[in-house]
């Protein structure tokens, strides 16, 4: 294995924690998190050596997500009333997983940009320059996108 | 002193993202207005709570996908290029002259190398020599290297611990006084055609689940324990 490849192997887990902030369940999550690594692999060649790998590989996830969720808003149309109210959870599951479970249900009711913002900094723990590049968009935009997110989410959360 | 304090510059307070001066003006209005205090201590419930929950995720080994899924020349030839250029095993070559010679030597590695050489049972075993030391004090998670660091996190003493893999051996290593004392410790096998990375090994994911309190060190927490020289 080469650096680029041990240094995005040492990304992975990483990269799938966002991918659970991202995605609507753990199945989605890691099949995300097979592909970023996948494209990242075959994109090598993109990755300027010198720049940051982390927020190229945050960056590659974020787009094959905002694309698989583009596509899904078209098939949920159909397949919508199934979904509804449905836990997925499965029996057995731990007190851990109950809980991520739930909580990537709130995140799911966030709108898009507000959720990506929110698992960059609230999940992955970036600063808000960072999140700000990893989305490319100025901070300012990225703050008030993380601030209504987490309002909605103390709002959903909250009083417990 | 009385601007106007609100949600967004709570939020930002709560995450480290205000100059030092603003906190202490935030840090002093919530200790001081109740309303306030409810909403940074809502927030803090929120972000700690998301700490929690997902933090374990990034201690979950995560394989690169197959070779073959992702099969290039290039990525071939590397391979090739890493397995010839690999350093030889030193200690073969130098054990040979002498029972006296080879006794000195093999001292000499353990107090200077700590591996290559086999452990024995003395104290000093399990400390990591240089330059896996300094690697091990060096590398940030995630970055390019001779020692790829895959976590660094606190255990249960509060002592820093990293899971790393260098070229011959991979494992967990926490702090021990000045030096790395390895907590767990495997061979890394380069087998053709597939990856080897610290995340592979579920023996080592049982053994930071074990060792680990809270949660792995974000990269803000690592730069700053690598800068306090990991005390």
């Amino acid at each position: 294995m080469d650096e680029f490849e041990s240094a995005l192997a040492g990304l992975l887990p990483r990269l799938r924690r966002f991918a659970h902030g991202l995605a609507r369940d753990a199945v989605d999550a890691d099949d995300l998190t097979q592909r970023t690594a996948e494209r990242a692999l075959r994109a090598r060649a993109q990755w300027q050596p010198g720049t940051s790998l982390d927020a190229w590989a945050y960056r590659i996830m974020r787009n094959l997500w905002i694309d698989t969720t583009r596509s899904r808003q078209r098939q949920d149309k159909v397949i919508l009333a199934e979904e509804q109210g449905l836990d997925r959870g499965e029996a057995g599951d731990a007190e851990g997983r109950v809980e991520l479970h739930f909580l990537m249900r709130a995140l799911d009711r966030l709108p898009d940009e507000q959720r990506e913002a929110v698992a960059l900094v609230l999940i992955e723990g970036l600063s808000y320059a960072e999140a700000a590049e990893v989305l490319d968009v100025p901070q300012g935009t990225l703050t008030s996108r993380l601030v209504r997110g987490r309002q909605a989410l103390v709002r959903m959360l909250g009083g417990e | 002193m009385a601007e106007q304090i609100d949600e967004a510059k709570i939020i930002a307070w709560l995450d480290g993202e205000l100059p030092p001066e603003e906190a202490k003006d935030v840090a002093r209005a919530v200790a001081n207005e109740p309303a306030l205090r409810r909403l940074a201590d809502a927030h803090e419930a929120i972000r700690a709570r998301f700490a929690a929950t997902f933090a374990p995720i990034a201690a979950e080994p995560v394989a690169l996908p197959a070779r073959s899924s992702v099969v290039s020349l290039d990525s071939a030839r590397a391979a090739r290029a890493a397995r010839t250029t690999a350093p030889p095993r030193p200690l073969r070559q130098w054990a040979v002259p002498g029972a006296l010679a080879a006794s000195l030597i093999v001292g000499f590695l353990i107090g200077q190398i700590g591996q290559g050489s086999g452990l024995g049972d003395h104290a000093d075993a399990l400390t990591i020599g240089s330059p896996l030391a300094q690697e091990l004090d060096a590398q940030l998670s995630g970055r390019a290297g001779p020692v790829h660091v895959a976590l660094s996190f606190r255990d249960r003493e509060g002592r820093y611990c990293r899971s790393f893999t260098a070229v011959h051996l991979a494992g967990v290593a926490c702090r021990a006084g000045t030096s790395w004392r390895l907590r767990y410790g495997a061979p890394v096998q380069a087998q053709n055609g597939d990856y080897r990375m610290a995340g592979n090994d579920p023996v080592e994911a049982a053994a930071v689940a074990a060792l680990i309190a809270g949660e792995p060190l974000d990269a803000a927490a690592e730069r700053k324990a690598q800068a306090s020289g990991w005390r």
